[in-house]
C-alpha cells in the first residue's frame, strides 16, 4: 500500500515523513523521541499513563499485524493494566477525540482500519 | 486425539443466533474472499454487533495450526483469526462434514470450535435473518 | 512433454477434470498457491489422473500451515525446483 507524505517532522535531525493524516510513513521510524515529537506536534504531552498504554498497542500489532478499534483496545488494556484502566472512559480522558487513532498513531502503528 | 464425537453435543446455548452470521467458503492466502469476510467481521463487532462465524468447505483450511506469512512476506489470515477473542467473536462455528473430507479433527485447528451436522447448519442459516456469505 | 500449473483446491472440481483431459503422458502438474491442498493425504483421489507426476511447492505449503501434512507421494520441490521443471519441459500451462 502506498503512502503518500504529507509532511516531515524533524525529530533529533532526522526527517521523519507522516502521512496525510500523522501517522508515521514508515513504521519502522518510530521511537520513544518519536512519539514524543508526535505528542508535542498535538500539543500533547506524554506521561507514565500514556506510555503504558501505548506499550499495550504496541503488543497487541506484535501479535495480531493491526491496529485496534476502540473496543478491543479497551479490552487489551483491561488485559494488561487491570479493570480500572480498561474503560472506554479512561481512555478517552488520556486520549481526547478518539483514543483508538490518536493512540495507534502515537504508538507508531498504521490508521486501526476497523473503526471510522 | 480428540475427536469431535468424545465432545458434548451440541446446545441450543452454542447455536444461539447472532446479529449477524459470517460463512467463510475459502482458504488462506490464494485469494482475497477470507481475508474481506473477517474484516468484514471484525468491523461489525467494532461496532458492538454480535457476530457469529461458521467455516464451511476449503474455509476450515482457515483454521489450521502453523500458517505463515506467504514467501514474499504477504499477510496471512491467522493474525486476524487470533483477534476474533479481541472484537468478542466467540461463536465460531465449523461444518462437521467439511472436516471429515478434510480428514482434520480439533487437534487441527488453532481455535476451539463448535462442530455442526448438516442438519445443524441449515438451522443455523434458518436462525439468522442476517447472513453474509464469503 | 507440458509442465501444467495449477493454483486451485480441489473444492474446484472443474478444473481438475479439464487439466485430467488435458494431461499427455510425459507432462507434470505442479501445484501451487491453493491447489496445496491437493497434496494432502485426503485429497488422493484428485490426483489419481496424473498417475504421480506431480510436485507441490514448498513456499506455498508452508504459509498455508501444510508442510508437515504433505502426502508422503508427492515431490516438494522450492523455488529453484519450480525454475527447473519449467527448464526442463517445453512449455508451461496454467489452470485455474
Amino acid at each position: 500500500m502506498a503512502t503518500t507524505t504529507a509532511r516531515t517532522l524533524l525529530v533529533e535531525g532526522q526527517p521523519i515523513a507522516l502521512d496525510p493524516e500523522g501517522y508515521l510513513v514508515s513504521l519502522d521510524d518510530w521511537s520513544e523521541s518519536v512519539a514524543e515529537a508526535l505528542a508535542a506536534d498535538d500539543g500533547r504531552e506524554l506521561t507514565p499513563a500514556h506510555w503504558e498504554v501505548i506499550a499495550v498497542l504496541r503488543d497487541f500489532y506484535q501479535r495480531f499485524e493491526a491496529a485496534p478499534a476502540m473496543r478491543p483496545l479497551v479490552k487489551a488494556v483491561k488485559q494488561s493494566l487491570g479493570e480500572e484502566k480498561g474503560s472506554s472512559i479512561y481512555l478517552m480522558q488520556l486520549f481526547p477525540e478518539s483514543p483508538a487513532k490518536v493512540g495507534a498513531r502515537l504508538a507508531g502503528l498504521p490508521k486501526p482500519t476497523n473503526c471510522l | 486425539m480428540t475427536t469431535f464425537s468424545d465432545m458434548e453435543t451440541v446446545s441450543d446455548v452454542e447455536t444461539v443466533p447472532q446479529d449477524l452470521l459470517i460463512v467463510l467458503r475459502h482458504p488462506p492466502h490464494g485469494s482475497q474472499w477470507l481475508r474481506e469476510g473477517l474484516d468484514v467481521a471484525l468491523v461489525a463487532a467494532a461496532f458492538g454487533q454480535r457476530v457469529g462465524l461458521l467455516f464451511q468447505g476449503d474455509g476450515v483450511y482457515a483454521l489450521l495450526k502453523d500458517q505463515q506469512a506467504g514467501a514474499l512476506g504477504q499477510k496471512g489470515t491467522h493474525p486476524q483469526m487470533a483477534m476474533l477473542e479481541m472484537y468478542d467473536i466467540d461463536m465460531l462455528w465449523v461444518s462437521e462434514t467439511a472436516l471429515a473430507e478434510r480428514e482434520l479433527s480439533a487437534d487441527d485447528l488453532m481455535l476451539p470450535m463448535v462442530p455442526l451436522n448438516a442438519e445443524a447448519v441449515a438451522e443455523l442459516f434458518a436462525r439468522h435473518p442476517r447472513t453474509l456469505i464469503f | 512433454m507440458l509442465l501444467h500449473l495449477l493454483n486451485r483446491s480441489p473444492q474446484s472440481l472443474s478444473v481438475y477434470r479439464e487439466l485430467g483431459e488435458a494431461f499427455g503422458a510425459d507432462d507434470h502438474l505442479l501445484l501451487i498457491e491453493d491447489a496445496c491442498y491437493a497434496a494432502l493425504p485426503s485429497a488422493s483421489a484428485a490426483l489419481e489422473p496424473f498417475g504421480g507426476r506431480v510436485s507441490v511447492l514448498a513456499e506455498d505449503l508452508a504459509s498455508r500451515g501444510l508442510a508437515e501434512r504433505v502426502s508422503p507421494a508427492i515431490a516438494v520441490v522450492d523455488m529453484n525446483g519450480f525454475l527447473s521443471l519449467t527448464e526442463s519441459h517445453q512449455r508451461c500451462v496454467s489452470w485455474f
